[in-house]
């Protein structure tokens, strides 16, 4: 995955707060069409063969972010204006997650190892001696791969000593964890929903920004704007994403025009509970192993590639399901927003459609901050309440957090072998897969899809180890306090 | 008579925050110790940059000065040269 905080990346907010802040002054569905041309200036220095081509693409971006499925919805001729004037009028539901802007993908060439002109063409040639595939010639005194062999394992890269040997993968193939990406006959990316498990690797990985979430935002914008009654439920990978407490990010959401905020730690805690029962239910009757159920990619991972894994996770609702109950039971009249660092979140949330009434990200969420000229540090922080027993399911976000919570929940924790998957790739879904003819060493797995928890999901704004900083602060001056 | 440290302060509004600033705040990790050592660094409340106009966030301000689309590198770079007058 590309590291946060590139050119696509301030595009992507440039396009996302503006989009935002149109909405908010009503002038999105006059000026809609005007967006590519603003962020795109004719004195820019193009960073793709020319500006016309950034704009057309900054046009698709704004229609990602309307929610508009590019695959099967791309109308050249009809002005943003209308789409954003259609949006605006209906509620379409934005599945599948993930569309495509063909004409961004580049196309990349399949992944391949190539020797370079660094190879000396050495004595030992250790290429030669360790390729499995005999696929290693050497003509006039440089190694060449020749391609019908080669089968990608990565040996000449491993043991040559020059480094002459490069591999250049597809980066989207290359991060998908279950192969759900391919290209089709142009050469131009396909994702398939089939397969797909909504982790969003594919989405960070891409440098040409190609594939893309289709958005909610408007959806939850417009209830925001018809002043409905809108509970942000803040996923607890929230704290560290901005400059500030807990406590000012929940000023900062009511000031934004929600009517109140709910932590979805507090659903962490019923999870907490439930799996922990379940646990002990499991071991006595010993059951084996049991996975955690929290993370909503998991969720689709199994069905789709992990079918075996049914019976062994808990049966336990996520976090958001449970905090959006407890909202829901506190006041049914209310609307519940989930803000979260993830994009399948939104998947999970359309099982929930009649306590769930919208998803969106931290990323979006910074959008509207910005729009709205809100700065998290400066606000007056504001009671976060009895929040005594569901502390520490705020580390659900960090990977080892949920199963901690569990484990501490337990009369007897001691006895209990945890094991943590954390972060999913395709080598690990194969590691998974032998559950099937041998067991975990566990009794409880916690699994991540994201490495490092949810803290490094798609919908971030900064690098984990900023959010890690920032949270590590905010806790040691809270202990301060205290 | 000891050299005054450079006063370095990064903008946290959340323009900046969000569009890079807040790698910024890595500093102990990638900024040489020896430069460090000469510098007093904070994050501070929007510098009202972005409102003006021109410049690309994240902003930073070393020693009244401002300076725009600060990246780490840059960071270290800007630095460098104010310890060095």
């Amino acid at each position: 995955m590309i590291d946060l905080n590139n050119q696509f990346t301030q595009i992507k907010r440039r396009i996302d707060s503006e989009v935002v802040r149109r909405f908010f002054s009503d002038t999105l569905v006059q000026t809609a069409d005007r967006l590519p041309i603003e962020i795109i200036p004719k004195d820019r220095i193009p960073s793709r063969c020319c500006i016309y081509k950034e704009r057309a693409l900054v046009r698709y971006r704004v229609l990602t972010l309307l929610g508009v499925d590019l695959d099967n919805d791309d109308d050249e001729f009809k002005p943003l204006g209308e789409y954003v004037k259609e949006v605006l009028e209906k509620d379409e539901p934005s599945l599948p997650l993930l569309t495509t802007i063909k004409s961004g993908c580049y196309g990349c060439p399949k992944d391949q190892y190539r020797i370079s002109d660094a190879c000396r063409g050495c004595f030992a040639r250790p290429c030669m001696a360790n390729c499995p595939k005999d696929a290693i010639v050497f003509i006039n005194g440089q190694a060449h791969i020749q391609d019908d062999r080669c089968i990608r394992c990565g040996k000449c890269m491993e043991v040559c000593p020059f480094h002459a040997v490069v591999h250049i993968p597809v980066p989207c193939e290359e991060a998908c964890p279950v192969n759900a990406i391919h290209k089709n006959e142009q050469g131009v990316v396909e994702v398939d929903h089939e397969k797909c498990i909504g982790c969003g690797k594919c989405v960070r990985s891409c440098p040409f920004g190609a594939i893309v979430e289709r958005s909610e935002l408007l959806h939850v914008l417009k209830m925001l704007k018809k002043k409905d009654k809108v509970v942000a439920m803040i996923a607890p990978a929230i704290e560290g994403q901005f400059p500030g407490t807990l406590g000012q990010i929940k000023a900062a959401l009511k000031k934004a025009g929600f009517s109140d905020v709910f932590e979805v730690a507090k659903g962490a805690e019923v999870t907490s509970i439930r799996e922990g029962e379940e646990l002990v239910e499991k071991i006595e009757a010993k059951e084996g192993y049991m996975t955690t159920s929290c993370c909503s990619s998991y969720m689709e991972l199994i069905p789709k590639h992990l079918p075996f894994l049914k019976e062994r996770y808990s049966d336990a609702y996520s976090p958001m399901a449970y905090a959006a109950e407890l909202c829901k039971k506190a006041d049914p009249e209310c609307k519940t927003v989930f803000i979260g660092p993830c994009l399948s979140k939104r998947v999970e949330a359309a099982k929930y459609r009649d306590i769930i009434d919208g998803v969106i990200t931290f990323a979006e969420l910074a959008a509207v901050f910005m729009a709205l000229d809100i700065d998290v540090r400066e606000m007056e922080a504001e009671s976060l309440g009895d929040d005594a027993s569901f502390q520490d399911c705020r580390e659900y976000a960090v990977t080892g957090g949920v199963a901690s919570c569990v484990l501490s929940r337990l009369k007897d924790p001691s006895s209990v072998k945890i094991m943590s998957i954390d972060g999913i790739d395709k080598k690990t879904v194969r590691l998974m897969n032998t559950w099937q003819k041998k067991a975990p060493d566990a009794d409880l797995v916690e699994v991540m899809v994201c490495q490092g928890g949810c803290i490094a999901g798609p919908g971030t704004i900064v690098k984990p180890q900023v959010a890690l900083r920032l949270r590590q602060a905010n806790k040691a001056a809270s202990a301060k306090k205290a | 008579m000891k050299k005054p440290k450079v006063k370095v302060r990064i903008c946290l509004g959340t323009a900046c925050f969000v569009q890079g600033g807040a790698d910024l705040l890595l500093y102990n990790d990638f900024l040489d110790p020896e430069i460090l050592a000469d510098c007093e660094i904070e994050g501070c409340s929007c510098l009202e940059q972005c409102k003006v106009g021109g410049g690309q966030a994240p902003f930073v301000e070393i020693n009244g000065k401002i300076y725009d689309g600060v990246t780490q590198d840059v960071f270290c770079r800007l630095l460098q040269e104010a310890v060095k007058e």
